[in-house]
């Protein structure tokens, strides 16, 4: 099968990585953010100060006690950060450096159950999210498909061809465990090039060809199994999908990705290989160039500014941070006066999403809040990562975004 | 860096600066009528522009000088300051600022200031810009073009539809297309990226009406009034344009998955 995003767009960006893999990283502090949660309320379960092994579990859902979020490395918790309503802001584990992993029983995930236990039980569940919402899997549902992204169009994003061939035998076996947890097709979405894996009735190998939106799961959807009322779809990402083959092949986690480390404000742009939730000004600071920096985890649109690595982000872009404007107050009064401001729709606008809905009704249904017309014109299997285009075109006036997850948040309410 | 550079003010400047060639030919080619009429649309729309900031916080936005370029070029005859005044008033209010502002319109406030003013003063001549003028147009044109401020397909439809319609009422299209005013209002006005139609297979449907509705409203007793046919082509398109993006949003949303097995 074969999809082709005709109009996309690239946005020109200095400081491009190279190719090769640093793997001499040594993790010092780790960081598991609240922001990568969703709506999830989560109870620590653990103390400060107490040590834990790579495995351990450290947080809990409070509405699905058997949701677990386990510490991708040993060490020592150093803090728990609690922030707005109370919710977990960030979990900061010490790293000791020694690498101790917890073992896991994987003798009972030959079938779906025991996988979706053994998954749980190591904390690799989340890397499983679902759609519409964009939310983390809910453990005791089935989903009407499954996709595997196995490519990522966003600037100076890593090639995953490279680092899956270098881990066919873990891609393979997380692909096969992917396959048990659902009836439904499982989308194996790869750049264009050689079959990564052998297609079937089940698992139907897509390439996906065009320039950027082409590599975001949205258009996936949009594109292959746009979710019928009540359906759910889920993804992962190759990455995500490597750990589960390690885990089930070694009993063992693999809490390390390989991370592409780029953008004009760093003097070494390269892909390394860092554990999840890496401390980014340890990450970076050696090699930033002179001056303020703004450190993104994720790509540099959809990215967000961060201490620590993002659980989904495959990418730290290093920016450049820009000097403080001067302002007047009657100009800013002048020129912002109401959000959203409203948008000029121009040419440009219409490559920035790679399903076939009407860009501009959706957005302007998305920047006035009107939830009837955006769900209509097919916003519910998007995500925030899928507007980040728009919002750049638009000169970041509105960030379409939040905008989105305004929209979901109160599908999620009424659902 | 989340933002790009093309920001609303942005966009804003870049529509002024391809209208402005077409208006130093305007002012050049009719003389102080253009300026004056470009003056009194001005300062309606600063004015009103003020008012809508102060009363619902709307941004104001260097538009109105491209607004006030097109009332200048299309309404250079001898009105009244009163009657500018009165027409700039219609046109910013309720073309524009009532909607929510620049952005947010269904027509073009110069398209709304432009029918006010035809309806109002019928009386009144207004001159019609021959081929400098013409020329004129076509610089800001292309740079809309390039920039992709002005879809090429609602152009390319416009075009299309001039000549269908004059082949089709054995008239000469290059007579349409030569004359100043009319060029201009196709390519600003018709063409405006706010209150075209928002789907890009909208647009040639829109374009299509609009060069059509130009040519049979144009052609009087062998001559063609360019102004006055552009404006009213321009506000029937726009009109129709809500029209054409719900067929063609019901027609995409069928293409989709059912949404039931």
């Amino acid at each position: 099968m074969r999809i082709v995003v005709r109009r996309g767009l690239t946005v020109p960006l200095k400081g491009a990585p190279a190719s090769r893999v640093d793997r001499d990283i040594v993790p010092s502090r780790i960081g598991l953010l609240g922001d990568d949660l969703g709506h999830r309320r989560v109870e620590p379960l653990v103390e400060p100060g107490q040590p834990v092994l790579a495995g351990t579990p450290v947080l809990r859902d409070r509405a699905d006690p058997d949701l677990l979020f386990c510490a991708p490395l040993s060490g020592r918790v150093e803090r728990i950060e609690t922030g707005r309503r109370r919710r977990l802001a960030a979990l900061v584990i010490a790293a000791d450096g020694e690498d101790q992993r917890r073992a896991f029983d994987v003798s009972r995930a030959d079938d779906a159950w025991g996988l979706r236990a053994l998954l749980l039980e190591a904390g690799q569940w989340p890397a499983l999210r679902a759609r519409p919402f964009e939310r983390i899997a809910a453990p005791r549902t089935s989903p009407a498909a499954v996709f595997v992204t196995a490519i990522d169009t966003a600037p100076h994003a890593p090639d995953p061809r490279p680092l899956i061939q270098e881990r066919g035998d873990h891609f393979a076996r997380g692909l096969a465990a992917v396959r048990l947890l659902t009836d439904g097709p499982v989308f194996l979405c790869q750049a264009p090039g050689p079959p990564l894996s052998t297609g079937d009735a089940q698992l139907r190998v897509v390439d996906c060809a065009g320039p950027h939106p082409a590599g975001l799961v949205g258009t996936h959807i949009a594109r292959l199994w746009l979710p019928r009322r009540g359906e759910v779809v889920w993804h992962i990402d190759y990455q995500d999908l490597i750990a589960i083959g390690h885990l089930l092949a070694t009993g063992r986690i693999d809490p390390f990705r390989i991370v592409a480390l780029s953008g004009p404000g760093s003097r070494d742009p390269r892909l390394v290989r860092a554990p999840q939730g890496a401390d980014l000004h340890a990450l970076v600071g050696p090699d930033a160039a002179s001056g303020a920096k703004v450190i993104l985890s994720g790509p540099v649109l959809a990215g967000r500014e961060s201490a620590f690595l993002g659980r989904y982000h495959r990418q730290v872009t290093v920016l450049d941070r820009p000097p403080p404007r001067r302002t007047h107050w009657l100009l800013d009064a002048l020129r912002q006066a109401r959000r959203p401001a409203p948008f000029i729709p121009t040419q440009s606008l219409e490559r920035t999403l790679g399903s076939t809905a009407p860009v501009v009704p959706l957005l302007r249904a998305l920047s006035i809040g009107d939830v009837e017309a955006a769900t209509r014109l097919g916003c519910l299997h998007l995500a925030e990562e899928d507007l980040a285009l728009a919002t750049y075109v638009t000169g970041g006036q509105t960030d379409f975004g939040r905008r989105l997850r305004a929209v979901l948040d109160h599908l999620e309410r009424e659902a | 860096m989340r933002g790009g550079v093309w920001h609303r003010d942005t966009l804003a400047w870049l529509i002024v600066a391809a209208t402005l060639p077409a208006a130093a030919g305007a002012i050049a080619g009719f003389g102080v009528a253009a300026l004056e009429a470009m003056v009194w649309t001005l300062l309606a729309a600063l004015g009103w522009q003020l008012v809508f900031l102060w009363t619902r916080a709307q941004p104001v936005s260097p538009i109105a000088v491209a607004t006030a370029f097109a009332v200048g070029v299309l309404a250079a005859g001898d009105f009244q300051p009163w009657q500018m005044l009165l027409a700039a008033s219609f046109g910013i209010v309720l073309g524009e600022q009532i909607f929510g502002g620049w952005g947010r319109n269904i027509i073009n406030p110069a398209v709304a200031t432009l029918a006010f003013l035809y309806f109002a003063f019928p009386a009144t001549p207004v001159p019609t810009g021959g081929a400098p003028l013409a020329l004129a147009v076509v610089p800001g044109a292309l740079m809309l073009l390039v920039t992709g401020v002005l879809s090429w397909q609602l152009l390319l439809a416009t075009l299309v539809g001039v000549m269908a319609t004059s082949l089709a009422m054995d008239q000469a299209a290059g007579a349409v297309l030569s004359q100043g005013s009319a060029l201009f209002g196709l390519v600003f006005l018709a063409g405006d990226p706010v209150a075209s139609s928002a789907t890009r297979p909208g647009r040639w449907f829109q374009g299509a009406l609009a060069g059509v509705l130009l040519v049979l409203f144009g052609w009087h007793d062998g001559v063609f009034d360019g102004p006055r046919a552009v404006v009213l082509a321009t506000l029937v398109a726009s009109l129709f344009a809500p029209l054409i993006d719900a067929a063609v949003i019901a027609a995409t949303i069928r293409s989709w998955r059912p949404p039931d097995a």
